[in-house]
């Protein structure tokens, strides 16, 4: 029994609940209330590392916790083995500095914005924890729900269009995800997901096989892969730069969760091999890898260009998980980490350039890098990460994915890796000639404050710099992470280790 | 959208659903599956919780962890309405209806309101719950903006009272969770509270609290829903 585990959940929602009460008295209990509950969940997970240090190292980590009592499989369990503290740290660390972001980027309605921003927290969490399938789809269906009012934030046609388009695929996604639940408990009589481990090779290879189609349909869905990819890039860019991170850094990297921990732990890969599903997903995510690329070189809009950037990643993270080897399972995990750092750094980056242009267009960002060199060339450093060069995290990630690829005989993932990154470097090396260009007119006159939401510069720039010094960073010393994904390269591989912790003992 | 378009969609739909159906009529009837969760929930749920309802014994007590998750996804749907709706501008009321209907809805609101605290309280008894009664109370705001106009509610139920109500059903609900783990449980135990014999209105634990806290939670929701939705209506009233 680890109480940390329903910490981690609890302190978002309770500070979402107490934020509304608070604000009626005052505003500034309520800024102490964020920033100490930020805090708070930072430190929780931080304190579940240290005090676990050992069984890490060893590879024996497994916490779990019941929910009244019930024991599994009767009641709902929650479970924290290497895969979830992998992408539960991920989600502390980055919604850590993006609330501290948000601090000095959102300046009205900040009340309900972060009773928002912290239900999505909690659902992360939720999601990331659980070992129930029901569970999973009541906080799937949260996230959605908590996170199409942020899309619409700016309250302007564009975000209103963008927020219904989002709401209604994702809805349609959670339908998918549902009917799956059912199908589950349906032909199992059970929900856990050690227990649904257990016997679903007991199932004939039609319902096998349905079950895993409206699963697949449901995540894929809901994240944004090829045919299913329409809605993602207004999304991710018509909302404030804080949320279009969140969206596009880390929302997506928890669908990417659900999907490993689904088809890998609870249903087996076996099952996508006998069905010969593994094939077809290898095939959608390196097309969507491919319209991802294309669609990005055609975009003329900075946001919109990234949010293609991210159906391109997000095809080849999925790609290089279905070979299923080793390497292929590291690279996947590596390129997880790469793209949640590079992808929330040039949104934050982005994020203060676009205060002061005009539009979101290329031919409006002329110039903008003399406003503040620095920060222009973070977001060049960062460019230069997705592209693939050497002191980055990008350089590492793509680096294995290539060998997982060639290694495994891949060699359409290969070819398409490296055509992905010179088509990367055409589209951003655009934006950064444009940012550079000499303007007649001085960068003073031509630059202003041009929304009002935007507040407090110091912060803004600040939290910016963090991301990118942690791309160039966890670059340098990317083998140090190497060790904890091999841990949760054990627990994906060997699901005997999951039905374990959560029945026996 | 073309004519050929709207054929389009409709074959490619009617092509998915004879699909979806015939896949989920080939599926074999397992449902008796013998280590089922069923065969549990109905042989011991009345033991081991004190509801006489099944659903509620599920809802509030084996899987109270979820109603948490779903209560909360009503709470996320209220603030993200209120966000994206909230005018800094002050209801304009309208004059609401006529005497006679006023004087009616005066003699049935208490009813309505004593038969959502009904459903409320009976919720591990009889049919219904915190959810259920929670929307009744919800109604009654509605009724006060209709019929007596929004200044109405607005003076007798204002925006500040309902978001009070609904982060202490909130936080009732929690507070109830973490008592299981101060009662060296854990987190959503059912704590026992009330022991009487089954059946009785005293029994089942603390699943009555529990709905209690929904119930104020979802009414005061609903009713803040309604709240938002109506401003805009009025301002444009005044404008014509």
């Amino acid at each position: 029994m680890n109480i940390t585990l329903i910490l981690l959940i609890i302190v978002p929602l309770v500070t979402a609940f107490l934020i509304p009460f608070v604000d009626v008295f005052s505003n500034k209990a309520r800024k102490i209330l964020v920033a100490f509950s930020t805090l708070l969940e930072f430190s929780i997970g931080i304190f579940v590392i240290i005090s676990n240090y050992s069984s890490i190292t060893n590879n024996s980590f497994f916490l779990k916790y019941y929910l009244g009592n019930w024991i599994p499989p009767i009641g709902i369990t929650l479970s924290m083995d290497m895969l979830s503290l992998f992408f539960s740290t991920l989600i502390s660390f980055s919604l850590l500095f993006i609330v501290i972001y948000s601090i000095g980027f959102i300046g009205h309605h900040e009340g309900k914005y972060y009773v928002l921003l912290f239900l999505i927290w909690a659902a992360m969490h939720g999601i990331v924890l659980t070992g129930d399938i029901f569970n999973l789809d009541v906080f799937l269906e949260l996230m959605l729900i908590t996170s199409a009012p942020l899309v619409a934030f700016k309250r302007d046609r564009n975000g209103t269009e963008a927020a219904i388009k989002y709401m209604f695929y994702g809805t349609i996604g959670g339908l998918f995800v549902f009917i799956g639940v059912v199908l589950v408990y349906f032909n199992l009589g059970t929900l856990n997901f050690a227990d649904i481990a257990q016997n679903f090779n007991s199932l004939n290879i039609f319902s096998k096989k349905l079950i895993s189609v409206f699963f697949l349909l449901g995540i894929f869905i809901k994240m944004g892969v090829f045919p299913f990819h329409f809605w993602l890039s207004k999304a991710h860019s018509a909302c404030p730069s804080s949320i279009s991170a969140l969206l596009s850094g880390v929302i997506v990297k928890v669908y990417i969760y659900v999907f490993i921990r689904l088809f890998w732990n609870v249903f087996g890969y076996n099952i996508l091999q006998q069905t010969g599903l593994n094939k077809i997903i290898f095939v959608v995510a390196l097309i969507s890898t491919v319209m991802g690329h294309i669609m990005a070189l055609n975009e003329n809009d900075v946001k919109r260009m990234l949010a293609y950037s991210t159906i391109a990643n997000l095809g080849m993270i999925i790609a290089v998980l279905v070979i299923n080897t080793k390497l292929a399972l590291l690279a996947g995990l590596l390129h997880v980490l790469s793209h949640l750092l590079m992808k929330v750094s040039l949104f934050t980056t982005t994020g203060y350039i676009l205060q002061f242009t005009p539009g979101h267009k290329l031919e409006d960002l002329k110039g903008v890098a003399y406003k503040n060199v620095l920060i222009f060339t973070g977001f060049t450093i960062v460019a230069g990460g997705m592209i693939g060069l050497p002191p980055m995290i990008g350089f590492a990630s793509k680096w294995y994915i290539l060998k997982a690829f060639i290694k495994s005989g891949y060699n359409w993932g290969s070819v398409i890796t490296i055509g992905g990154s010179i088509f990367a470097f055409v589209y951003y090396i655009r934006y950064i000639i444009s940012g550079f260009k000499k303007l007649s007119l001085g960068p003073p006159e031509r630059f202003r404050l041009i929304l009002s939401v935007f507040y407090r510069e110091r912060v803004v720039t600040d939290i910016a710099f963090i991301f990118v010094i942690a791309v160039i960073v966890v670059g340098v010393f990317y083998k140090v992470a190497l060790g904890p994904l091999e841990g949760a390269i054990n627990v994906i591989q060997n699901p005997s280790l999951y039905i374990e912790g959560i029945l026996g003992g | 959208m073309s004519k050929t378009k709207h054929i389009f969609a409709v074959l490619i739909l009617s092509l998915l659903g004879i699909t979806l159906l015939v896949s989920l009529s080939k599926l074999p009837n397992q449902f008796e599956y013998a280590n089922s969760i069923y065969h549990h929930v109905v042989n011991n749920s009345i033991t081991e919780t004190g509801s006489l309802n099944f659903v509620t014994a599920i809802l509030y007590d084996y899987r109270a962890y979820d109603s948490l998750g779903e209560s909360t996804i009503i709470f996320g749907a209220v603030s993200g309405i209120v966000l994206l709706l909230s005018r800094k501008t002050l209801p304009v009321s309208s004059h609401g209806l006529s005497f006679i209907v006023k004087r009616t809805f005066g003699m049935l609101t208490p009813f309505i309101f004593l038969f959502g605290i009904y459903i409320i309280t009976h919720g591990h008894l009889s049919p219904g719950g915190g959810f259920q009664g929670g929307v009744i109370l919800g109604a009654i705001s509605i009724i006060f903006s209709i019929v007596y106009g929004s200044e109405f509610d607005y003076k007798r139920y204002s925006p500040t009272t309902k978001t009070l109500l609904e982060t202490s059903g909130a936080l009732l609900f929690i507070g109830l969770g973490f008592m299981g783990i101060l009662l060296g449980g854990n987190f959503l135990m059912n704590l026992n509270i009330l022991n009487a014999e089954v059946g009785s209105l005293l029994s089942a634990g603390s699943i009555p609290f529990i709905n209690i806290g929904i119930g104020f939670k979802i009414g005061a929701g609903l009713a803040i829903i309604f709240y938002s939705m109506i401003q805009k209506t009025f301002k444009e009233e005044v404008d014509l």
